[in-house]
């Protein structure tokens, strides 16, 4: 009986979290291959490879748990990485691009906020259509051509380790991921967040302040999409505009696969790192077994299938209960 | 005096009710005229006939995403469709001949519909973010395939060697100046047209597009409507395909890259709206015509290929921004 209900209880939280059951086979199935998952250098690769991801998923994840989404994310960080290494090349400071980067990434969150939030417009097409629209601006930008960087110092924004082995990127993704988690689980901000996302109506018949709130979810996320773009820039030493060409489906994917739905009001920041960290994951496990990139796509269209299936099934089940 | 006025008024108010529903054809009446003036070259036959071969497979693609619209869904899953079936199409014309090719490719397209709207049926997928997501994997998934089969190469038409005389009369045969591909399209969207607005199957869609539940406690059966709008999508996408391939004479595995977007784009600047239930077969050509004519007066005015994607963009967010004003 005792056994049953630990049990129980156990599958319960596994079943909620479809992400970890989905890393926990990876790694089982890993431990058959002879080969060299298995090393802190793999894992810090994977992490280093999948922080820009990550970082512009954090932002997205606010935006999604208000009930929102945001599929403009691949352009805005297209975008924050050709102004970066533009306003760098005409001789601005690099902090001082970094900031203007910022800044265009909020512009365009904000525009998304004006639209979604303020215009009750369905977020998916809209922001669909912006990103469309930021790809293209930074085609007109660069003349589509690959923008190099001449200042060297600005390679070691992400290049760099610190104490010789840690690369700078994964330690300014876990500050970040400690900054979003702290945002979402302890301030009313992030309180309010969920409410929002919970019920819209009942969260403003309880005097929160709605829209201004929604609004700056989304101005978040275009900021954490704009600053994982000029990292990128940096980390590459180049702004292009094809950077984000899949990335706004895919972070959005990973969010949802991490457990934070669309119908929001559910999940969090930690949900949404295991999400990315699963995908990244699998394209490792299948670079280390040798698969060619097209099984690779496959592989990763299988799993958004199930993983969002899923998803949509337990709510159905959900809905037919009560 | 007084009834002078108010005659005035009615048909001043009625003028402006014309303009408010046909805002896309006046929009295309505008863009036509001015480009006329600036580019005289516009109007001349050799250009217009240039458009007519151009503008394939995006009007096929837009019917069928018109349905899917109507229906209160979205398809993205177009892209993977289109370059699936497409090179299907081409790698079979050898083994079967030309009409089994076609016919095969637009089974195939069939099937990928018909998987499409099982898989959303049987999760049970609702909101159009779920939709939007599933459609999308669904998408890299029949990429993937495509990818696999052709090893990334590009198959010519060219290189059968049995007839393919269908695929040259679909690409460039004419008859008179019409385009033989635009003739077969015409029967085509009376047949959708028709499909639509006379059949209970046709209404039913926009009835669920309306509202799932009442079409539900109506009888209608919303999952068969789903099922059949994402199998329309399905056959549509594997024409489209077939007049691509017949167009351009060669199938690749990602030759239906962009055209999801475009498509919608389409749909919503015909005036069918987003939230499903409204809409109509023939806006979306309206809207399909112009589209196709504002990247042909672009390129006409000299502008850059990157400038009407940021145009694209524009007019889909403003045509989406301002059909929800509409409602509000």
């Amino acid at each position: 009986m005792n056994v049953k209900t630990i049990a129980q209880k156990g599958w319960k939280i596994i079943s909620k979290q479809g992400a970890v059951l989905a890393i926990l086979a990876l790694m089982i199935m890993m431990l058959f291959f002879d080969t060299n998952f298995y090393t802190a250098y793999n894992w810090l690769d994977m992490l280093r490879s999948a922080a820009i991801l990550e970082i512009v998923a954090f932002g997205v994840t606010v935006a999604v748990i208000c009930g929102g989404c945001d599929l403009s994310v691949g352009g805005t960080l297209s975008f924050g990485s050709i102004v970066a290494v533009m306003l760098i090349n005409a001789g601005m400071p690099i902090w001082l691009a970094f900031v203007a980067a910022i800044i265009g990434g909020a512009l365009v969150g904000f525009i998304n906020g004006f639209l979604v939030v303020h215009q009750r417009t369905e977020p998916f097409i809209i922001t669909l259509g912006m990103g469309m629209l930021l790809k293209g601006l930074c085609q007109v930008l660069t003349d589509a051509h690959p923008l190099t960087s001449l200042i060297p110092d600005f390679m070691k924004i992400s290049n760099s380790k610190l104490f010789g082995s840690v690369p700078l990127l994964v330690v300014y993704m876990l500050v970040l991921f400690a900054a979003f988690y702290w945002l979402m689980r302890f301030t009313s901000f992030g309180r309010n967040c969920y409410a929002i996302g919970g019920n819209y109506e009942v969260a403003k018949y309880s005097g929160i302040k709605v829209i201004p709130t929604k609004w700056t979810a989304f101005i978040i996320s275009g900021v954490t999409a704009s600053m994982a773009g000029v990292l990128l820039a940096s980390r590459m030493n180049t702004g292009s505009s094809v950077y984000g060409d899949s990335t706004g489906m895919l972070v959005n994917c990973g969010v949802v696969i991490g457990g934070t739905s669309f119908a929001g009001g559910v999940g969090g920041i930690f949900e949404s790192f295991i999400g990315l960290f699963v995908i990244q994951m699998l394209t490792n496990c299948m670079n280390m077994l040798g698969l060619d990139s097209y099984f690779q796509k496959l592989f990763e269209g299988i799993l958004i299938v199930m993983i969002i299936s899923l998803d949509c099934f337990s709510r159905k089940r959900k809905r037919e209960r009560v | 005096m007084r009834v002078g006025n108010r005659m005035k008024e009615n048909t001043s108010t009625r003028f402006i009710n014309f303009i408010k529903n046909n805002l896309v054809l006046m929009a295309i009446v505008v863009l036509v005229v001015v480009t006329a003036i600036v580019q005289p070259k516009f109007l001349s036959a050799a250009n217009l006939t240039n458009v007519m071969r151009q503008l394939w497979p995006l009007p096929f693609i837009a019917l069928g995403m018109t349905f899917v619209i109507i229906g209160g869904f979205i398809d993205l899953s177009v892209v993977g469709m289109i370059s699936l079936s497409g090179v299907v199409t081409v790698a079979l014309i050898d083994p079967l001949g030309q009409v089994g090719a076609i016919l095969c490719g637009i089974l195939l397209g069939a099937m990928m519909g018909y998987l499409n709207g099982t898989i959303l049926t049987a999760c049970g997928a609702m909101i159009q973010a779920e939709v939007l997501f599933i459609t999308f994997g669904m998408s890299s998934i029949y990429t993937a395939i495509a990818l696999l089969l052709t090893n990334a190469e590009t198959l010519r038409i060219a290189r059968c060697i049995k007839p393919y005389t269908i695929f040259t009369a679909l690409g460039s045969g004419t008859v008179g100046i019409v385009p033989i591909v635009l003739i077969v399209f015409a029967v085509i969207l009376t047949i959708m047209h028709l499909f639509y607005k006379k059949t209970l199957a046709g209404r039913n869609i926009s009835l669920m597009g309306g509202n799932k539940e009442a079409a539900f406690l109506t009888g209608c059966n919303v999952k068969r409507s789903m099922r059949l709008v994402y199998t329309i999508s399905g056959i549509m996408s594997a024409m489209g395909a077939i007049s691509l391939v017949s167009r351009v004479t060669t199938a690749t595995a990602t030759s239906g890259t962009g055209y999801e977007t475009n498509a919608i784009l389409c749909v919503v600047v015909g005036g069918t709206t987003l939230k499903g239930g409204k809409g109509s077969v023939l806006r979306t050509m309206l809207g399909v015509a112009l589209v196709v004519l504002l990247g042909n007066c672009m390129n006409m005015l000299g502008l850059s290929t990157y400038m009407q994607t940021v145009m694209r963009g524009a007019v889909l967010v403003i045509a989406i921004w301002l059909d929800n004003r509409k409602e509000l």
